[in-house]
């Protein structure tokens, strides 16, 4: 589960989950919630897979959300699903969506970046919880 | 001192703020045993209240930790919370005093910008095509989330881009020699390193070059409304009723690669050169560092690379207008003022206890305004002094102003850069459901067209400061003085 909410000149996003591998899974689609206006617009018809290595949660979650930016910005690419396992190595992930298309996907926010403020992956009551900044 | 609640419940500035004068407030050096060096922040009393809501101050703070750190650690009246620096954030470091360069004092926008364009035309020429233009600018302009340029540059183009600047843009007959004249360090910043900017960042600006973004970027056309300083517009080419273009934008995603690449490679610096930091986000390396001279080489090669994107959209701006108004855009009088930076870190000169240092000067949502006589200002302007162009919010104004004669003592050179935002943007959405920002933004006049709903609810004027407030500070304080202000009348934004 992701919420955005606002931070100065940016946005933040708050995920609580009760595994690592879906608090990671759903800080993707709460990266996704900001780049694009309705991500139910995002057909899951392509699926690409992703490996970040690291063993601190903290970092790991940074990398694998910049990934996922990464490849909007370089290769157009929306995702609207996210599957990860994770071991002491890093994560593995297979992420499921389409090409950026003008006619069908509205776009909100152009994120410039994963920002490390405020950059927060602990272990909760229900299982895991994190938040993060992106710069607009 | 009382413990103020900031909008999102955490607590706001607490610490001191000495009056030195009605537009400058002091935080002593003694107040927390880290500080090197003295906080400066420029603001008056309108700004204050706003002020200790916001945790900037501590970054002001922080900042003046800094190993190396000149003078004081400096805030513009335009002042909000950023990362590492405050946004309106300035600080000189000495690399001869182990100074440091930390690409939290540039910012992600590496060389976020602004340049004014005029034109030959008055309010009356333009007002019965300004919806055409406006719109012929939103069909021919990239501007937007994922919207692309229509050039792709391959490798070697955008090497000799972050390499060259605009100059290489005028060999290829795309910037004219006064284009060149007219912008800061004439389009280039020397030693920038290509080579070590990575593979993703290129990816990135391939077809970036020539492209708005999205966010508080834009282009507007603009008529200037009120002349302060007839002596300085005269020389600025600027009179009252004049149609002007102000385009905003940086190194797009370039450059926000290179410093997202910097932030990570610079992690364990601190660490490596014994540096402590109150601030994680404040990472560095010294200036006399293979990781200093890595990022700054990077940083001037994307500044390089943003110079030429404002000059890439001014050559679009200039087809749209001939296009629209069946005219070349030379008999439209389409010339440059001026192009100046405010995310940037700079080698420059300055007179420090007397003495003549070459300090790294960060300025990080500011803008250099150098006053009359100085060297680095083009010819034409030298006896009056740097112009220097501040962005309001799109209701309002901006405003042109003039280096002022107290920037070099007080400020290393620097004054303000904008607005500065007063609400968040998640406040700024909820303000404005149920209303329609382009309506009423036409019915005071603006025609505004947005590639995206959230673009205009989150960029509505009420999201800003007055800039005119934030522009009497600096004009008090003597950093850059007013010489016109102008009206926008037509923007289009991401």
């Amino acid at each position: 589960m992701y919420e955005i909410f606002g931070h100065t000149a940016d946005l933040g996003i708050r995920v609580r989950a009760a595994t690592l591998e879906a608090l990671l899974a759903d800080a993707a689609r709460g990266l996704t919630a900001v780049i694009a206006s309705d991500p139910a617009q995002i057909e899951p018809v392509v699926e690409e897979r992703f490996a970040v290595a690291g063993g601190d949660p903290t970092w790991l979650l940074l990398d694998w959300v910049a990934e996922v930016l990464a490849a909007f910005e370089v290769r157009r690419m929306l995702y609207r699903d996210f599957d990860v396992v994770v071991d002491e190595h890093g994560l593995r992930a297979s992420a499921r969506g389409e090409a950026y298309d003008p006619l069908r996907h509205a776009l909100a926010h152009e994120v410039k970046a994963v920002t490390q403020h405020d950059l927060d992956v602990r272990r909760s009551a229900d299982g895991w919880e994190a938040r993060f900044i992106v710069d607009i | 001192m009382a413990e103020v609640t900031t909008s999102d419940g955490s607590r706001g500035y607490g610490g001191p703020l000495h009056r030195v004068d009605d537009c400058t407030w002091r935080i002593p050096r003694s107040y927390r045993a880290d500080m090197l060096v003295d906080g400066l922040i420029f603001a008056d009393e309108r700004l204050l209240p706003q002020l200790r809501s916001d945790r900037a101050p501590d970054q002001v703070v922080n900042v003046a930790c800094l190993p190396g750190i000149q003078g004081a650690s400096l805030a513009m009246p335009d002042i909000h919370w950023g990362y590492g620096f405050c946004i309106g954030g300035v600080a000189a470091t000495d690399p001869a005093a182990g100074g440091v360069v930390s690409p939290g004092g540039v910012g992600y926008d590496i060389n976020c910008g602004v340049r004014l364009l005029r034109t030959d035309l008055d309010l009356a020429d333009v007002r019965p095509q300004l919806v055409p233009l406006i719109e012929q600018m939103m069909r021919d302009i990239p501007v937007g989330v994922g919207q692309g340029g229509s050039r792709v540059f391959g490798p070697d183009e955008l090497r000799a881009l972050m390499q060259r600047g605009v100059p290489y843009l005028h060999d290829l007959g795309l910037a004219t020699a006064d284009d060149v004249a007219c912008t800061e360090a004439e389009g280039c910043i020397p030693d920038a390193l290509p080579g070590v900017v990575s593979d993703r960042a290129l990816a990135r600006g391939a077809d970036q070059c020539g492209t708005v973004g999205a966010g508080n970027h834009f282009i507007e056309v603009q008529v200037v409304d009120r002349v302060e300083d007839p002596r300085a517009a005269a020389a600025f080419g600027l009179r009252v009723g004049q149609i002007c273009v102000l385009v905003h934008s940086g190194s797009r995603g370039l450059g926000y690669q290179v410093c997202d690449d910097a932030l990570r490679s610079l992690r364990d610096a601190p660490a490596k050169y014994g540096l402590t930091l109150p601030d994680r986000q404040l990472v560095c390396a010294p200036l006399e560092s293979p990781e200093g001279r890595h990022y700054l080489g990077a940083m001037r090669a994307a500044a390089n690379y943003a110079f030429c994107n404002r000059q890439l959209l001014t050559w679009q701006i200039r087809e749209v207008f001939a296009r629209v108004l069946g005219r070349s855009w030379e008999s439209l009088g389409m010339t440059l003022l001026y192009d100046v930076a405010h995310n940037m870190a700079k080698m420059e000169t300055h007179l420090i206890g007397g003495t003549a240092r070459e300090v790294c000067v960060h300025r990080k949502g500011a803008t250099r305004a150098f006053p009359a006589g100085h060297a680095d200002i083009p010819a034409r302007y030298r006896d009056t002094g740097q112009p220097v162009i501040i962005p309001g919010d799109m209701g309002r104004a901006s405003w042109v102003l003039v280096g002022g004669p107290r920037s070099l003592e007080r400020s290393f050179g620097t004054t303000c850069h904008g607005a500065g935002r007063c609400l968040s943007r998640t406040a700024a959405t909820k303000a404005a459901r149920g209303r329609d920002i382009r309506a009423e933004l036409e019915r005071g006049g603006v025609i505004a067209r947005s590639r995206s709903r959230e673009g205009l609810a989150e960029e509505q004027p009420q999201a800003y400061k007055d800039v005119d407030v934030v522009v009497d500070v600096v004009h008090r304080a003597g950093l850059s003085m007013k010489v016109a202000r102008l009206r926008p009348l037509g923007v289009i934004k991401g």
